[in-house]
């Protein structure tokens, strides 16, 4: 086990550090300059040098790059240029949002579209689970930003009991929750109803109920467990996305997250925070993964970590 | 290696599920509670401000934002202020006058100190004089033709000298903030030392957010509003929706449509005046001689063909005026020059005169998104009106961030005219004159003029003006300044755009001024 996973993290800070090289080239290939996203509109061309020199941008991309690498190694990563503070700070400071809000959007989502998709799978190729089907479609189909802006004018303008932005109160957090939990109940009920069928279906469930097991045990017990993987890993692989920033619900409900930051960083050509959320972000979608799949073994003892599964 | 299940033995899959299931169950219960919980309005007793821009810093060296402007003022104050006439008002100096022509003397007042009880030191005006200068890039710094010496004369007298008269120098001053000596370096300030009515108790750089707390030793008397919370709220429809269910209390920097939405709702004030800022469309002074756009009768022509009625009355919405000369009407010493007249048919009859037929001019009209409320459909209203007099017009639109500023300094691609804007803090229009019109050939060698605008007349005239020390005179030139740039037609069109706050009525006492600030230790709450 502990071989397996200094091996995995080994793998993890290779494909950090590829990340954020390539991010690093791309961000300087880019049109925009940071000194002038940094300095004042009437500052003249010699301003603008000095500040070049001043952030260490008048080098070439690859001196740039040497001078980062050594600066990364050595915990730095920067100043940002639009807040003026270290930018591993300022990316922290949001950190908490991000993940406080994909928490919640993610337990929410498993609270209902686990049962959802039970339900569904036992009532499989019915006119209930037609409308059910309906109803999971069009939820898969809303853009966030629609729903967002819909529940935000009940909520938040026509009955005003919810906060329309930011997060100053838990309940600020209602609303940004059920946005993103929406999409993600919509994805996972169906592969919960999908994988559950199969299960259902399959000849050791048929020989368990005749050994004369309840069906409740048969499906809560048997086959959803038989289900956790494929469900558990969609699951993670959408908490992993979400804490890359769920930007367009950030941006509806002012949900100060990386999200939002990083297309900030963006418009004000700011490297080193750009380089910030991404390393640290990468570094929070990795762990996540790696927890997950810690987790295989726990939901089926068949899986062998770091050998070939024994399935 | 061990083995996974040896490790695993004492947690069931069961368990883990049951587990999963609680955890799931408490953030749905959670979403509840927050449910029954309060809906994030401010607390008693504070104001909660939506600003359109993160507060990033509570000092103003590097970059001035209007949102930022009233917060920065309520924590660190200047010797003057631009006062709601857009005259200097004295604030830590009870005395500001001219005293040579190229010496003011001034006198700090005897009463005040800052939140710490310390006293504000002559020292300290001369420091924070060097880190303005020492900042690269600053906005303010390219109002001063040249940074005054500090010489003392008793403990709280002093004198500020230049080489040259800088008549202007109490407007100019009412942009440097007073910070304590040895807190201050050539940077941003993130810290809240101050002499103002508020002082910061807790903030997030990363969030935008500030909580202001009242100074209860401040030097002018304590404020009425005990806390103010300062949010970032960077989508207007954000800001609006917070003002309209109340979690915000004062939003400002509002568009004329969400200024519409939010008119005559029972609990929303809607405040405007006049504003200080200028929004051009402005012509590329870069174009070589034989060009159309060199000769001002074809600059003219053009500014023909615009309606700048139907812009400001439809397409603003009636919050713009067109302007009647280079800068805006409200700052002090400007003039009325001209007006800009609508005659299509006469502006294709100067072209023709200048040898112009249908389809013989394309131009190439830049900008960068969000220069100005409503920007994409003036431009594209624009694009109609030329089209009408035969004139084709290329839009390009730059988003935040990309490279206008290499556009507009000729060096990324060649175009004829740029819709911009240009904020005026320092209240008097002799400044603005001399950073929009004021370029040189020598700065024009390294592209740091307004678009390429060089015109010795007017740097003559500028030279005078700064040196006049009679401000009746130097009012004339100065009105001579305004016709001079007036006359060579710089702008196709040009507007001012009022100032617009909105907020909730629990809020009193908010007077906007044409800066687009407040004095924040004025706003009181409804009993």
């Amino acid at each position: 086990m502990t071989t397996y996973i200094v091996k995995r993290l080994g793998q993890s800070a290779l494909v950090i550090l590829l990340t954020i090289s390539t991010v690093f080239v791309l961000i300087r290939m880019a049109p925009g300059d940071p000194a002038t996203a940094f300095a004042a509109p009437n500052a003249t061309t010699e301003d603008l040098a000095q500040i070049r020199t001043q952030l260490g941008l008048d080098g070439s991309i690859l001196s740039q790059y040497v001078t980062f690498l050594g600066q990364l190694f050595t915990g730095d990563l920067g100043t940002s240029y639009s807040f003026r503070a270290p930018a591993f700070e300022v990316v922290l400071d949001r950190v908490p949002y991000t993940i406080t809000l994909a928490l919640a959007a993610v337990m929410l989502t498993a609270v209902i579209a686990l049962p959802l998709g039970i339900w569904m799978a036992r009532r499989a190729d019915t006119g209930r689970e037609t409308g059910a089907n309906i109803v999971t479609i069009a939820a898969q189909s809303m853009p966030e930003f629609w729903s967002g802006i819909m529940l935000l004018t009940v909520f938040s303008v026509l009955l005003p009991v919810l906060p329309s932005s930011g997060f100053t109160t838990w309940s600020g957090l209602v609303l940004p929750a059920i946005t993103v939990a929406l999409l993600q109940v919509a994805l996972i009920s169906r592969l919960v109803r999908r994988e559950m069928v199969s299960n259902l279906t399959s000849p050791y469930l048929t020989v368990a109920r005749a050994h004369g097991i309840g069906e409740r045990r048969l499906v809560w017990g048997y086959a959803l467990s038989n289900s956790a993987i494929p469900v558990l890993t969609a699951l993670g692989t959408r908490f992993a996305a979400m804490l890359n920033g769920v930007v367009v619900v950030e941006v509806v409900f002012n949900w100060p997250g990386v999200g939002s930051l990083v297309v900030r960083a963006l418009e004000t050509r700011d490297y080193p925070l750009i380089q910030a959320t991404v390393l640290v972000t990468a570094a929070l979608a990795i762990l996540v993964q790696l927890l997950i799949d810690l987790l295989y073994p726990l939901l089926d003892p068949r899986v062998r970590l770091g050998k070939a599964t024994a399935r | 290696m061990r083995t996974v299940m040896s490790q695993t033995a004492q947690i069931s899959r069961r368990t883990l599920l049951k587990a999963l299931g609680v955890a799931g169950g408490a953030a749905a219960v959670s979403g509840l509670a927050g449910c029954a919980g309060p809906t994030g309005g401010p607390p008693p007793g504070s104001v909660t401000l939506g600003l359109n821009r993160s507060l990033v810093s509570l000092d103003n060296k590097l970059n001035q934002f209007d949102a930022a402007v009233t917060v920065q003022r309520a924590v660190r104050q200047g010797l003057t202020r631009i006062g709601p006439d857009l005259t200097p008002v004295p604030v830590l100096a009870d005395r500001f006058e001219l005293t040579s022509p190229t010496q003011w003397t001034v006198r700090l007042r005897d009463d005040i100190h800052y939140s710490d009880g310390s006293p504000v030191r002559i020292e300290d005006v001369s420091t924070a004089l060097e880190m303005y200068a020492q900042v690269n890039g600053s906005y303010l710094a390219a109002f001063f033709p040249e940074w005054p010496t500090v010489v003392p004369v008793d403990d709280r007298t002093f004198t500020l000298e230049t080489e040259r008269p800088l008549p202007v120098l109490d407007y100019l001053m009412a942009n440097i903030l007073v910070t304590p000596a040895a807190a201050n370096i050539p940077e941003e300030l993130q810290s809240g030392l101050g002499t103002g009515p508020y002082v910061v108790t807790a903030s997030n750089r990363g969030t935008g957010e500030y909580t202001l707390r009242r100074n209860d030793r401040y030097w002018a008397g304590a404020p009425h509003v005990k806390q103010v919370q300062v949010r970032f709220v960077p989508e207007e429809a954000n800001r609006v929706v917070g003002l309209r269910s109340g979690e915000l209390d004062l939003i400002d920097t509002i568009t004329p449509d969400s200024a519409e939405q939010l008119q005559g709702l029972p609990e929303v004030r809607i405040e405007r005046v006049r504003g200080t800022r200028i929004n051009q469309l402005f012509y590329n002074f870069r174009k070589p001689k034989d060009h159309p756009l060199a000769k001002a009768s074809v600059r003219q022509a053009l500014s023909l063909a615009v309606d700048g009625r139907r812009l400001a009355d439809e397409i603003l919405a009636g919050s713009a005026q067109s302007a009647v000369g280079p800068v805006a009407q409200t700052l002090n010493g400007s003039v009325k020059c001209g007006a800009y007249h609508y005659d299509p048919r006469r502006a294709k009859q100067m072209l023709e005169a200048e040898g112009i037929n249908d389809g013989d001019l394309r131009l190439t009209l830049i900008w960068e998104s969000g220069e100005f409320a409503g920007d994409t459909s003036v431009m594209e209203a624009v694009v109609q009106m030329l089209g009408d007099i035969g004139v084709g017009v290329t839009l390009r639109q730059f988003e935040a961030g990309g490279n206008i500023s290499e556009w507009r300094q000729g060096r990324a691609g060649d175009w004829d005219i740029l819709g911009n804007g240009y904020a005026s803090p320092v209240g008097a229009a002799l400044p603005i004159l001399q950073g929009m019109y004021g370029g040189t050939p020598e700065r024009e060698r390294t592209r740091d003029t307004y678009q390429g605008y060089v015109n010795p007349d007017v740097l003559r005239l500028l030279d005078e003006a700064y040196a006049e020390v009679d401000p009746a005179r130097r009012q004339e030139i100065t009105a001579r300044v305004q016709q001079v740039v007036w006359d060579s037609w710089p702008s196709m069109w040009a507007f001012v755009p009022n100032s617009v706050l909105a907020y909730r009525n629990r809020v009193t006492d908010v007077a906007l001024e044409a800066t687009n600030s407040y004095e924040l230790a004025n706003v009181g709450l409804e009993a």
